[in-house]
């Protein structure tokens, strides 16, 4: 079985030798692949130096199309199931082979790595997670299902929802959104308590525009993906 | 309440921008495709202005009191019509640049693979897949820029 870690990486020269590091030695039967996001800084040059697996895009496509990238390549490589791993340093690859075999266990389509199942580890700031209990709710009132961090980056899923990703994935905060489409699809989602660790370098503590501009975003986008037709082609 | 002065240098005004557009169109910096629209708008106020009567009877039918406001409204609703199409139109662009872009990257990292199989040469052992010479990064626990 191929496993593929999919590690976009927008100028993340600080934290992608660390991340690479990090799943050599505790998911060695992952292959990774590392998405420069047409960084600014040295992550290209430190790709090279190191010969680490990348591809590398031209234009900056943001998340959505860097993870997308991602799928792409791993449809293209025959990869079994991919995971999307932030090169950042928040998530901890100790857990890609625990959410592989509970994805094969469970023969769900989509194992998320939840932080609010055992509460333990960084639980972000206070608003983010009233944010995070909004869309949860959303998805509860528009699916049915229940997945208590829909906003988690940490998701690994099958060949199946790879194919699906690969066509269509929403450009810039493409979490949740991406959940509910493949729930309307009848696919299988299922969550497993990891913890994560706080940004080291960077941070992703957005303002408050920003975050106002994200909660209406998916939204809305949330809402429009339950007025498309379940089974509508690429 | 047009005088024949200000119809004739509106009508000027209106021939210049045309004569400007068509040349544009003409020397292809401007796709025909996104010009129509301004084309229509152009030809439709030549029209009034030309015919100032056919706007009182116009303005009349859909019950504005000013045949200027029927100005001022055609120009509105041209004005979005146009910017609208301008956002459909932004949007297939930055679907098909994030194609291009990934397409471009994946065939990027195919060639690469391509050229070191072919500079290893044939029998020597073929390393992982799509993983060239990898540095041992077990060593790495900070990097600091």
């Amino acid at each position: 079985m191929k496993k593929l870690v999919i590690i976009p990486a927008y100028n993340e020269s600080g934290n992608i030798l660390r991340a690479v590091a990090d799943i050599r030695e505790h998911a060695p039967d992952f292959d990774y692949v590392i998405v420069n996001d047409c960084s600014t800084d040295a992550t290209l040059r430190l790709c090279r130096e190191h010969g680490l697996n990348h591809v590398n895009l031209s234009v900056n496509l943001g998340i959505g199309g860097a993870v997308q990238t991602g799928y792409l390549y791993g449809i293209q490589n025959g990869y079994d199931l991919a995971v999307q791993f932030d090169g950042d340093g928040q998530h901890d690859a100790a857990y890609l082979p625990c959410m592989a075999e509970e994805l094969i266990r469970s023969g769900s389509d989509m194992v998320i790595g939840s932080r609010f199942i055992e509460r333990e580890g960084f639980q972000s700031s206070g608003l983010r997670r009233i944010g995070i209990r909004y869309f949860s709710c959303l998805i509860r009132l528009l699916t049915g299902a229940r997945v208590t961090d829909p906003t988690s980056g940490m998701r690994m899923v099958n060949r199946d929802v790879m194919a699906i990703y690969a066509n269509n994935y929403p450009k810039d905060y493409p979490e949740p959104e991406s959940v509910v489409a493949i729930l309307r699809m009848g696919k299988k989602v299922t969550e497993l308590p990891v913890v994560m660790r706080e940004l080291r370098e960077g941070d992703s503590s957005h303002g408050g525009m920003i975050s106002a501009y994200y909660m209406i975003k998916v939204t809305v986008a949330i809402l429009l993906e339950c007025l498309r037709k379940v089974h509508a082609s690429c | 309440m047009l005088t024949f002065k200000l119809q004739f240098v509106i009508g000027v005004a209106l021939l210049t921008v045309f004569a400007i557009l068509v040349n544009m169109i003409r020397k292809r910096s401007l796709e025909l495709k996104y010009a129509l629209v301004w084309i229509l708008m152009l030809v439709a106020l030549l029209i009034f202005d030309c015919a100032p009567s056919l706007l009182n009877v116009v303005s009349g039918l859909i019950g504005i009191y000013a045949p200027v406001n029927m100005i001022f409204f055609l120009g509105f609703c041209f004005s979005l019509l146009i910017i609208f199409s301008l956002t459909v139109a932004l949007s297939r662009l930055s679907n098909s640049i994030r194609t291009l872009d990934q397409m471009v990257a994946l065939n990027e990292k195919r060639l690469q693979e391509l050229e070191s199989q072919i500079g290893q040469g044939r029998g020597e052992d073929t390393m992982k897949e799509g993983q060239p010479k990898e540095t041992d990064l077990s060593g790495v626990v900070d990097i600091t820029e």
